[in-house]
């Protein structure tokens, strides 16, 4: 990053390198459509903001990086829709804590990147009316993973200094990092601020970071984790800041999720994520191989009821009133709420609608959404049990190398859910999780997951250096 | 089916305001500008990405109420999402408390000395207003006010123990009291009820009465709706299960919703509110500073102080009456002190349309002005006219009494020259009364107080009298 060290000694001036990183930024979207919004004039804002007063900024920690915002965390002033039409027009009056962080911190916005509307997908193919969708940096015919796909896109193709706030619901980081070949790490859930995060499912929500290296993530989340009394949800954990971080792999005990290399899983994953296992043998991991069979059973079903119970209670505000989307005022007001709904809300996210509100109704719930809670705790307590054991668990990203549209198009809803299955235990269990980017497979990259118990993002990043650079 | 031994079964859900300086949920004040949309932020408007940050001091008023209800206590609080859709909901649901309420079961006991059992009490948002420009029916469209969107409110849910309309009534003050000496509710914002009414003779189906406001309209919406049961009943109709709302002005109730299912809200935990544990000490710690409660009082009036029954009442059901009895008591006779606080008091307070608070009179006026009387120094007659002066403005009474020599004359050659010519300009009376007319010897002593300007002693002048006319 020489530039970036030109531009944080003031050699550099940071308006014209801003705009020149903008004009980047619109060329790289106009082939790959990374962006719901591109906030050049709030980025050349901050950029003068930062070059008036050089001296306040002078040695901050994001000093002169680019930093992309997953469509679903506010910006303050800049369009912030959770890449849904119901919100398009939607300008929020705050800044998200994130966002917050990043800007003192030196660190410049530059938009809002895409994502599958509300985050219900896992290939951004499920893009809200309206919004493009994002296309895979090796290959265009290709998806680049979801939900947070634009900012793992971006992640991959910016050819400036850059780093992505992405937000992981049940494997949002994960997924879009592995078939985009970059870091994403998704932390554990509290440790960094929901506030001003559009709500998909609020007890499953965290914002991570997607970046081209472990110092680009651990930079990142050093920023932005902390306690936030804005979030009653947050942990009141001190941050870390993840300074001198070393490659720490030598004595470290992974446990190979047995479960997780089923005949679901493609053989070319299997073989990448193999080696990458052999790479932190060689650097002197103990690796044994682990059951997690009920966690591995249980955690898609029981992440669907929660996350939909959950966010079909968030999405019942957009109904046309205060903010985003309007109608033409006729009828009731629930012929009104129906109509706005109706219009704007994309197939998926009315069948998370639908389901959620069925999983939490009388009658229903008991078996449903009460069960899942409980399930949940059991599934926590499988992990728990096995962090006794082991460092990091290891397993496969996403069970297949980015898959082409026209692929995608022919899975039934049940099998596109399939494909969270490495990645929604870990999130429902709150724990962190590290994509870390072990190789290519016919010129596709792959991605193994490494998971670690609450809180111990270092250990992760400190075992992921181990493929820094490759 | 259970058996009941009474004609009428009323249950009520009790709503009110809790006293707090911010909103349940975010940092807005609860009180302030009235101009439409002025106390909100992107919590209470339910704007995306906002999230709920739960206002301590609603909970701790919440947990006094439990106290005094003597209803169970949760071990942690923990809110619920109440999901249906409405013009008035920032989210289009509510956050409520609704498997685990902060207070489970508890009681209320009545003026007759009837107990009613509590079910439950439980902390919610209240939603925005809903402000109909032309009237309710007549209005095309309607506005949303969001300045109390989020305000903190206390339900409490009775058994269905009432069996009249007074009782529900006397119910509804008697927790009035109780909120207003704990200091968690403000005696001048609204309280609202809905109510369950079922009479024997439809075999006891449920109607629900919405939209009640204050004691007085509780027993004028139940009275309403239990003969409109009857005379249903009378004419051959069945009674049906639903919902409806009262309307004060035209004093009916009139049919919301047919109802022959329970409402479905498809309550999910919220997960933006982590669960809080309730830390007992701290509960123990509210429980001993709890305050002394009406019906405290009114032992220690009667038992204490031998205050009757219905004045000891008066004074005790009122905190801001209680408390300057209290303090006055202990300066003079319990008994004046009585007298005086539950009349002469409101009665100026009346007046002028004030309370105690904004009228600026003090206990220690109030003393002042009992011990002159006590102490015979002026007569119950200038005190009287003292006291409306206070109603007025604040003054030091003892300085006002010198300074407008409104003591009591004892100067017995004038009271005996002005009880002369009392009787000399009414020889009639005078004769009357030598007959064995009472009535007459008053309109002399009336006489003699209007020349004394009230100022003369009253004995004196009645001693003086009656040795004047016997001769
Ligand atoms: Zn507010």
């Amino acid at each position: 990053m020489s530039i970036l060290d030109e531009v944080r000694s003031g050699k550099e001036d940071i308006v014209e390198y801003a705009e020149e990183c903008m004009q980047k930024a619109k060329g790289i979207d106009r082939e790959y459509r990374y962006f719901t919004a591109i906030a050049e004039e709030s980025a050349i804002g901050q950029a003068r903001e930062i070059k008036k007063n050089f001296q306040k900024y002078r040695g901050k920690r994001l000093l002169g990086v680019m930093v992309s915002a997953k469509d679903a965390i506010c910006v303050k002033g800049v369009e912030s829709c959770a890449g849904s039409r119901i919100l398009k027009g939607y300008r929020p009056l705050f800044d998200a804590t994130v966002i917050e962080r990043v800007k003192r911190e030196g660190g410049i916005v530059i938009g809002k990147t895409s994502q599958d509307e509300f985050g219900f997908g896992s290939f951004s193919v499920n893009v809200g009316l309206g919004f493009p969708i994002p296309l895979n940096p090796f290959d265009r015919g290709r998806s680049c993973g979801g939900s947070s796909g634009g900012a793992a896109g971006l992640a991959r193709k910016a050819d400036f200094p850059h780093i992505a706030l992405g937000e992981s619901t049940g494997g949002s980081i994960a997924a879009p990092s592995s078939f985009c070949g970059v870091f994403g790490l998704t932390p554990t859930y509290g440790k960094v601020s929901r506030y001003g995060l559009i709500d998909y499912g609020n007890s499953l929500d965290k914002i991570g970071s997607i970046g081209k290296s472990v110092e680009e993530v651990a930079l990142l989340q050093g920023t932005i984790e902390g306690h936030d009394p804005k979030d009653s949800t947050s942990l009141s954990h001190p941050h870390e800041g993840y300074k001198e971080l070393k490659r720490n792999v030598k004595g470290m005990r992974i446990g190979v999720i047995k479960e997780a290399f089923s005949d679901a899983v493609e053989k070319d994953v299997q073989k990448g994520v193999r080696s990458g296992i052999a790479r932190l043998e060689e650097e002197g991991a103990v690796v044994e191989e682990v059951s997690l069979e009920f966690p591995i059973r249980y955690s898609l079903a029981t992440y669907y009821l929660l996350a939909m119970s959950e966010s079909s209670t968030n999405l019942a505000r957009y109904c046309g009133m205060r903010y985003g989307q309007a109608g033409e005022l006729k009828g009731n007001f629930n012929e009104y709420f129906s109509e706005v709904r109706s219009k704007h809300f994309g197939e998926e996210a009315k069948r998370r609608i639908i389901l959620g509100t069925f999983a939490r109704m009388s009658g229903f719930r008991d078996a449903y959404y009460i069960k899942a809670a409980k399930v949940r705790t059991l599934i926590i307590r499988h992990y728990r049990k096995a962090f006794g054991k082991y460092d990091a668990l290891a397993s496969p990203s996403t069970p297949l190398l980015p898959p082409k549209f026209t692929d995608i198009e022919k899975l039934t809803p049940l099998q596109h859910y399939m494909i969270d299955v490495p990645v929604v235990g870990p999130n429902l269990a709150g724990l962190p999780h590290l994509n870390v980017p072990v190789g290519m497979e016919k010129g596709l990259p792959v991605g193994m997951l490494l998971i670690g118990d609450h809180l111990q993002e270092r250990k992760l990043l400190e075992m992921g250096m181990v493929f820094d650079g490759e | 089916m259970q058996k009941f031994t009474t004609d009428v079964i009323i249950g009520l859900e009790i709503h009110a305001e809790l006293k707090t300086k911010t909103k349940l949920f975010c940092a807005c004040p609860t009180q302030g500008s009235g101009e439409p949309n002025s106390r909100t932020c992107a919590t209470c408007l339910g704007m995306p990405g906002s999230k709920p940050v739960l206002n301590r001091k609603a909970v701790e008023h919440a947990l006094r109420v439990c106290l005094a209800l003597d209803s169970g206590i949760a071990k942690e609080m923990v809110f619920s999402r109440k999901s249906y859709f409405y013009p008035d909901m920032s989210k289009n649901y509510q956050i409520t408390q609704y498997e685990l309420p902060i207070g489970t079961g508890g009681s209320l006991k009545l003026e007759s000395g009837k107990t009613v059992s509590m079910k439950r009490v439980h902390l919610e948002e209240d939603p925005a207003s809903l402000v109909h420009p032309a009237g309710v029916r007549e209005s095309s469209y309607v506005l949303v006010d969001y300045n109390r969107s989020g305000q903190p409110l206390i339900e409490m849910v009775t058994e269905p123990e009432m069996h009249s309309p007074e009782e529900a009534r006397d119910f509804l003050k008697q927790l009035i009291t109780v909120l207003d000496y704990l200091g968690v509710f403000d005696s001048s914002a609204i309280i609202k009820a809905d109510a369950n009414v079922s009479i024997r003779e439809s075999h006891y189906t449920r109607v629900e009465i919405k939209n009640i406001t204050g004691f007085k309209e509780i027993e004028r919406a139940l009275g309403y709706e239990v003969a409109r049961q009857r005379e249903e009943v009378r004419e051959g109709k069945a009674v049906a299960q639903e919902t409806r709302s009262w309307d004060s002005e035209k004093g009916a109730t009139f049919s919301l919703r047919k109802k022959e299912t329970e409402d479905d809200y498809g309550y999910i935990i919220d997960p933006d509110l982590v669960p809080i544990t309730i830390d007992r000490e701290y509960v123990d710690g509210l429980r001993s500073s709890l305050p002394e409660l009406a019906q405290d009082k009114l032992k220690k009036f009667r038992g204490q102080h031998g205050i009757e029954e219905t004045t000891a009442r008066v004074l005790a059901k009122d905190k801001a009456l209680a408390a300057m009895y209290e303090a006055v008591s202990g300066e003079v006779n319990p008994q004046l002190a009585a007298n005086w606080v539950r009349r002469e008091l409101p009665r100026v307070l009346n007046y002028y349309k004030k309370s105690l608070g904004e009228s600026g009179i003090t206990p220690m006026h109030m003393i002042s002005l009992l011990k002159l009387i006590e102490q015979k120094r002026i007569t119950e007659k200038t005190g009287q006219r003292l006291i409306e002066k206070l109603g007025e403005s604040a003054f030091d009474v003892e300085e006002y009494v010198t300074k407008e020599g409104l003591g009591v004359i004892s100067d017995s050659s004038l009271v005996e020259q002005w009880c002369r010519e009392a009787i000399k300009e009414a020889p009639g009376a005078a004769e009357e009364y030598r007959k064995g007319n009472e009535k007459s010897f008053n309109f002399l002593v009336g006489q003699v107080m209007r020349k004394a300007k009230g100022k003369a002693d009253p004995q004196a002048v009645n001693g003086v009298l009656k040795g004047l006319l016997r001769r």
